[in-house]
């Protein structure tokens, strides 16, 4: 098992980094009026651990349980019927799914399951907990229409069922739905919170940790306590014991983009950008989303930036991911920024250098 | 209630004797007309002379119609089940009219709109069929009467509500429709107009002024003389000896472009050819039923020269392409004629399923008529890219028969000598599906999909438009030939306007000239004169976007407004027609960086990338909000972009392959992740995303799942660290379900690098995760492992899989939680089952078999049911198994290396107690039959068993 399974905190007790969030949610569960929650956050800052973490704090171990289940729905349409198949997680208690997966018709997923849990509601016997909780998954990527189908079901079925949503941008869940949810802002966790689960784990392994080190994992990590405890591991793995001048694993993906802005900055032409575009496509058919490509590129390239350009460089930047956002073929848009940074560098270097 | 039953079932029956009648009656008639049919149908083609000359025949054959008709005269009320039938056999073109015409209104008029009421139109068969029309096809309109279905008394006698029988009415309408038609044959022949129909008689410029012969020809030379010059490659093996040596009569029969007598000339040609060159041969003792093997005969005897023409005819088939209008049919007739073929023609009108059409290609190509004017055939498949469906059926002939042909040609050069020996029949069989007459294949879009295999094997030709000189120089002709005035101004205008187009020409001229209107200038601009839809293919539309239109020497001084207008008029309706934009926006994408555009600063890319990011927003907004009126858009984008980048040489251009690769390889892959999600457990893999499991995750976690301090030896050799780091590993793989599997390497390269020894099987990770990191020139920083290490951890995972399983399998029955923690414990490898091996009896067997699948990586199936059905059982079961258990003792010999490799492995990790080892040991050594398939390998351990022992 890894130490990222191995080292996650099983209930909000034991949670190392959102302390403060952990103790207002354990306050929401003993006083038993837990509202819908939406869970917001960058990834790899651990909305998901402390989903899990509440889930166990409010039904107890048995919230662990979960089977996986390939559920199909039939829903009627109007005039016809629609066939939908989604995987789900599901225990006694809760159900947990990931609604954007069915693509166009997850409206009616999010319907159907939702008055499903209704229906059958579980009866306590000692009338503790009358509901069920439904965790959604990548709420920002439900079409509108599911969100909108969303609220209303969210109220009229408040007393049977409760929602958990998690996403990474709130900006793209409708206003309504927000406001009928307790919003909860999951921070990245800053480099000193890094440092010390590292240290933690690396107590709980018996490692000796050379002063620093953590620090450096932990700026590696861009933030992203996933990444750092991989990295933690990953280095544990290549050589230990450790030393100060230890090379921490890259993220072959931010090498290669690297490579591509180097390549940006050599040469500007249209047979360069041709290239370029190659490698846009190796990153974006590896499943590496074109938005980060975009910005861990803009990040490259501000490295290497004249101060004077900067500005200029990241309004473009901004520019062309808001089209890349409206649009579908993100390879354009991609293109059309680099094409851009390219025209501006040139321009500089001829003003500059004659 | 019943008498009127009983009567109706009389007339019932009287009905249907009256059907049978009819059919019987009718069947000689349809058989002699289908024999005329099938007479005229030779002579159809050869020239329009012909038909006249058929005509005196169906004159006489109509009045033998009317003699039978009245025979049995229908001397019931006039049902339409009646009326069924006789459509139904209807080969003439008067029957239709029998039963509309109750009285004399406007049942049949050649208006629709003459009539009220619902209509049917009528087309009288047109040339070879009854002869009866004209050939014209004429086209009349006849009311559909509701015929009431009237179940009374059969009324034999002329009573009815009309004042005359039916019969007579009958008759009498056949012989207005027989008048009707024969003054319509008379007509064509006198050409008076007749008062009623003034436009049906005159006859279209188009075909009226029609190239006859090939000097007449109006495309461009070059293309005409290469169709004629394959055309003439076929004369050796379809005109038997080789021309050009031969005979001096047939060369001047062949100058002379008349086609007629040409084809008695190469019959006596052939036998002349025969006689003179192959008399040794003898085959050909001159009986009438030869004629069918003459025409291969030739072919197969002359070995030596079918062998010449196959190597000078590598391409059996002929593509001609080109935008309509250009005359690329016309060239095939006329050159066809002209080498003296007859012309076969299958256009989209025709049924083209594949059998169908294979059967009229065999037709044509190897048959060959009894009659005497027996010309070779050529056959020319019009409009091949046409229909999808269909057209693909008679793609597929061909290239079958093609396919047929390459592998009778190996065959046939073997055979050479044999072939010599005069032993040729054997041979000719085999060549049965071959092609052995030239095929024209006619197009407009060279690459429509159903085309490109056709495209490989066949001799495109791609027709460029005739100079403009000779179109107007045509033109004049014929409109002075018409009588019509013009000017070559207007005619150059005409002729720039339709790009060449000949036959919208010649329809415009002729549709002006209807109107007594004069062709101006004017008339061209004000869209008076229709312009046709053109589609074009996708790539004369990037084509089109990516070069500039060369302008005219005159005008290339400077660029008139009205020019760039007209240019961006024609692409915008280019576009527009194609209507494909999506396909369109990912060709310019993929192709606009190629163009060797100046742009130094980089700004016209900048702004053609806007301008297709435009596009892309633009799509997305329609698709999303259906409005596809935004649509009308699109053009204008494309107008930019041609601005920003046309220049005037050609541009080479490429189907964009580039981003559809990536949407397949992206799903793809996104499968794979998922698929490989659902197979890991819960609790971790709902902390994993899809979305981000390469952005931040797979790095690192290659770098663990690859440690670089494992070494490849045995595991009792390692010390009690790298246990520790191999367990961990070993877990990781587990819960990840990670595997390696055998996969054929030819994909790791790398692989290769790090151990040479390798041969084509090589063990990866399943599934294939580091695929997500080996970017294009990239070298991912993680350390690849040696090939043993993989083996050692195939092995130790499927151990740590099937003891995991097994722990499964013993929690579940039973919830209590004393076993939940004993699970655990085992799951963390400190087997103290021995406390529980204490506590009771019951539980005694369990924890057993629990220790044992725990020690025993390769128990298979069989035993475990064995073992956990001997634990549900009483202690006396367990006895049994001990006994037959002792004598298996042997089993576990370690006589394959694997085996060996594996109990060390346990051993080594799983530190096993001693003590408990002892207790349970004797029995548990004994019991255990050991064997496993190890797939891919040879180490199964073979080993006789009797069939009790599975069972237990």
């Amino acid at each position: 098992m890894l130490w990222v399974d191995k080292y996650r905190p099983k209930n909000l007790d034991k949670v190392l980094v959102h302390e403060e969030i952990a103790e207002n949610l354990k306050k929401l569960v003993t006083e038993q009026d837990c509202p819908h929650l939406l869970f917001y956050g960058p990834p790899g800052s651990g909305k998901k651990t402390l989903i899990m973490a509440l889930l166990r704090e409010m039904f107890g171990p048995s919230a662990e349980k979960v089977r996986v289940e390939n559920k199909g729905w039939k829903v009627d349409a109007g005039t016809r019927t629609i066939e939908i198949e989604l995987t789900t997680l599901s225990s006694t208690h809760h159900v947990e799914l990931n609604p954007s997966d069915a693509g166009f018709q997850d409206r009616y997923i999010v319907q159907e399951i939702i008055k499903e849990m209704a229906r059958n509601r579980p009866i306590d016997t000692k009338g503790k907990r009358g509901f069920k909780v439904l965790v959604l998954n990548e709420v920002d990527k439900l079409s509108k229409e599911a969100q909108h189908s969303l609220r209303r079901t969210m109220e009229k079925y408040s007393s049977s069922c409760r929602l958990i949503l998690c996403c990474n941008s709130s900006s793209k869940v409708t206003e309504a739905v927000r406001s009928r949810c307790l919003n909860v802002r999951v921070n990245a966790p800053n480099n000193d919170e890094i440092v010390k689960v590292l240290e933690f784990i690396g107590k709980k392994e018996n490692l000796q940790l050379p002063p620093g080190f953590s620090a450096r994992v932990a700026v590696k990590s861009n933030r992203s306590l996933r990444r750092a405890i991989l990295l933690f591991e990953a280095c544990r793995v290549q050589q230990y014991p450790f030393t100060n001048t230890q090379a921490i694993p890259p993220m072959d993906w931010e090498e290669y983009v690297t490579e591509i802005a180097s390549d940006i900055m050599k040469e500007q032409s249209p047979k360069r950008l041709f290239q370029v575009r190659g490698k846009f496509y190796e990153l974006l058919v590896n499943c590496i989303p074109p938005e980060i490509v975009l910005k861990r590129l803009l990040s490259e390239l501000l490295k290497k930036l004249d101060a004077e350009l900067k500005h200029e460089v990241c309004h473009w930047a901004a520019y062309y991911e808001h089209r890349m956002r409206l649009g579908q073929k993100a390879i354009f848009h991609l293109e059309a920024f680099v094409a851009k940074f390219m025209s501006i560098y040139k321009g500089f270097l001829i003003a500059t250098f004659g | 209630m019943e008498f009127p039953d009983l009567d109706e079932l009389q007339w019932l029956e009287m009905n249907q004797q009256e059907e049978e009648e009819e059919v019987e009656e009718d069947y000689p008639v349809e058989l002699q007309v289908e024999e005329r049919k099938y007479e005229n149908e030779d002579q159809h083609f050869e020239s329009e002379e012909a038909i006249p000359s058929t005509q005196p025949h169906s004159h006489s054959q109509i009045p033998s119609n009317e003699k039978k008709r009245p025979r049995s005269p229908p001397d019931t009320d006039y049902d339409d089940e009646c009326v069924r039938v006789r459509v139904r056999v209807n080969v003439r073109p008067e029957i239709e009219i029998h039963h509309q015409n109750y009285d004399n209104g406007n049942y049949l008029s050649r208006y629709a709109s003459e009539i009220d009421g619902d209509c049917v139109p009528i087309t009288a068969p047109s040339g070879s069929g009854s002869g009866s029309g004209s050939g014209s096809g004429e086209r009349v309109y006849a009311k559909l009467d509701n015929v009431v279905k009237k179940f009374n008394m059969p009324t034999i006698s002329s009573s009815g509500l009309i004042s005359k029988s039916v019969c007579v009415l009958l008759q009498n309408a056949e012989q207005d429709a027989l008048l009707k038609a024969l003054q319509a044959s008379s007509e064509d022949q006198n050409t008076v107009l007749p008062q009623e129909t003034p436009v049906m008689t005159e006859k279209l410029w188009v075909n009226k002024y029609a190239p006859r012969s090939f000097t007449e020809l109006l495309g461009d030379e070059q293309t005409n003389r290469e169709v004629l010059s394959w055309l003439k490659q076929w004369d050796a093996a379809v005109f038997g000896n080789g021309i050009r040596n031969t005979e001096d009569e047939v060369l001047s029969a062949l100058r002379r472009h008349s086609s007629l007598p040409l084809h008695q000339k190469h019959s006596s040609v052939s036998f002349l050819g025969k006689s003179r060159g192959h008399t040794s041969s003898g085959k050909y003792t001159g009986t009438s039923s030869m004629f069918d093997q003459e025409n291969n005969g030739p072919k197969g005897i002359d070995g030596l020269q079918n062998k010449m023409q196959n190597a000078t005819l590598d391409q059996k088939v002929l593509l001609l392409c080109g935008p309509p209008g250009l005359g690329k049919t016309t060239l095939a007739h006329v050159a066809a004629k002209h080498c003296g073929y007859h012309v076969v023609e299958i256009n989209a009108s025709d049924d083209r399923s594949s059998s169908t059409i294979e059967a009229k290609i065999l037709d044509a190509v190897q048959m060959n008529s009894v009659m005497a004017h027996s010309k070779p055939k050529c056959l020319v498949i019009d409009e091949i890219d046409g229909a999808l469906g269909d057209g693909k059926g008679a793609v597929e002939v061909i290239l079958k028969m093609i396919a047929a042909e390459k592998k009778s040609c190996v065959g046939s050069e073997a055979s050479i000598k044999e072939e010599q020996y005069g032993k040729k029949s054997s041979n000719k069989g085999r060549k049965a599906v071959s092609l052995s007459r030239p095929m024209i294949c006619i197009c407009n879009d060279l690459y429509a999909p159903s085309l490109r295999s056709l495209r490989h094997v066949a001799k495109v030709h791609v027709f460029s438009q005739p100079t403009l000189n000779r179109v107007v120089n045509r033109l004049k002709y014929i409109c002075s030939r018409e009588g019509m005035k013009t000017s070559s101004i207007a005619l150059t205008a005409l002729a720039e306007y339709t790009e060449c187009d000949i036959r919208s020409c010649l329809n415009t001229l002729q549709f002006l000239h209807k109107k007594k209107e004069s062709l101006n200038l004017v008339a061209l601009s004000s869209q008076v004169i229709g312009r046709k839809d053109m589609t074009r293919s996708i790539f004369d539309v990037w084509k089109e976007v990516f070069q500039k239109r060369k302008t005219k020497q005159s005008r290339k001084c400077d660029v008139s407004p009205r020019e760039t207008y007209d240019t961006h008029g024609s692409l915008y309706s280019l576009v527009s027609y194609r209507g494909d934009n999506e396909l369109i926006f990912d060709g310019i994408h993929e192709n606009f960086l190629q163009q060797h555009y100046h742009d130094p600063l980089l700004l016209k890319t900048v702004h053609c990338l806007n301008a297709l990011g435009v596009s892309d927003l633009l799509h997305q907004y329609v698709m999303r909000s259906h409005n596809m009126s935004l649509c009308a858009y699109y053009p204008s984008i494309i107008i930019t972009i041609h601005q920003l980048l046309a220049r005037v040489e050609t541009p080479t251009i490429e189907w964009p392959k580039s981003i559809k690769r990536y949407r397949s390889l992206l799903l793809e892959k996104l499968e794979r992740l998922r698929s490989w999600q659902t197979k890991i457990a819960p609790y971790i893999s709902r902390h994993l995303s899809v979305n981000s499991f390469v952005e931040d995750t797979i790095s690192p976690f290659l770098h663990i799942l690859f440690p670089a301090d494992v070494r490849p030896v045995a595991v009792q050799l390692l010390s009690d660290k790298e246990k520790n780091g191999l367990a961990q590993l070993v877990g990781t793989m587990v819960s990840y379900s990670l595997t390696y599997k055998n996969t054929k390497s030819d994909s790791s390269a790398n692989n290769l690098a790090h151990n040479g020894l390798m041969d084509a099987l090589s063990l990866s990770l399943d599934p294939p995760i580091p695929g997500f990191v080996n970017f294009k020139d990239y070298k991912p920083a993680y350390y690849e492992l040696a090939s043993a290490v993989k083996q050692l951890l195939v092995y130790e995972v499927e151990k740590q899989k099937i003891v995991q399983e097994s722990t499964a399998k013993f929690i579940h029955p039973t919830d209590c939680s004393e076993r939940d923690t004993t699970a655990a414990r085992d799951k963390e490898r400190r087997p103290e089952s021995t406390e529980t091996h204490k506590a009771a009896f019951d539980y005694y067997n369990k924890d057993l078999t629990k220790n044992k699948s725990q020690k025993d990586v390769c128990k298979p199936h069989i035993h475990r049911s064995a073992s956990s059905l001997g634990s549900s059982g009483s202690s006396a079961d367990v006895k049994k198994l001990k006994l037959i258990g002792n004598v298996k003792k042997p089993s576990i010999g370690s006589f394959n290396f694997f085996d060996r490799f594996k109990k060390m492995g346990h051993k080594g990790c799983d530190g096993v107690d001693s003590s408990e080892e002892k207790l349970a040991g004797a029995e548990k050594d004994g019991r255990h039959l050991l064997f496993k398939f190890n797939e891919g390998f040879t180490n199964a351990v073979k080993r006789p068993v009797r069939i009790r022992e599975f069972l237990l």
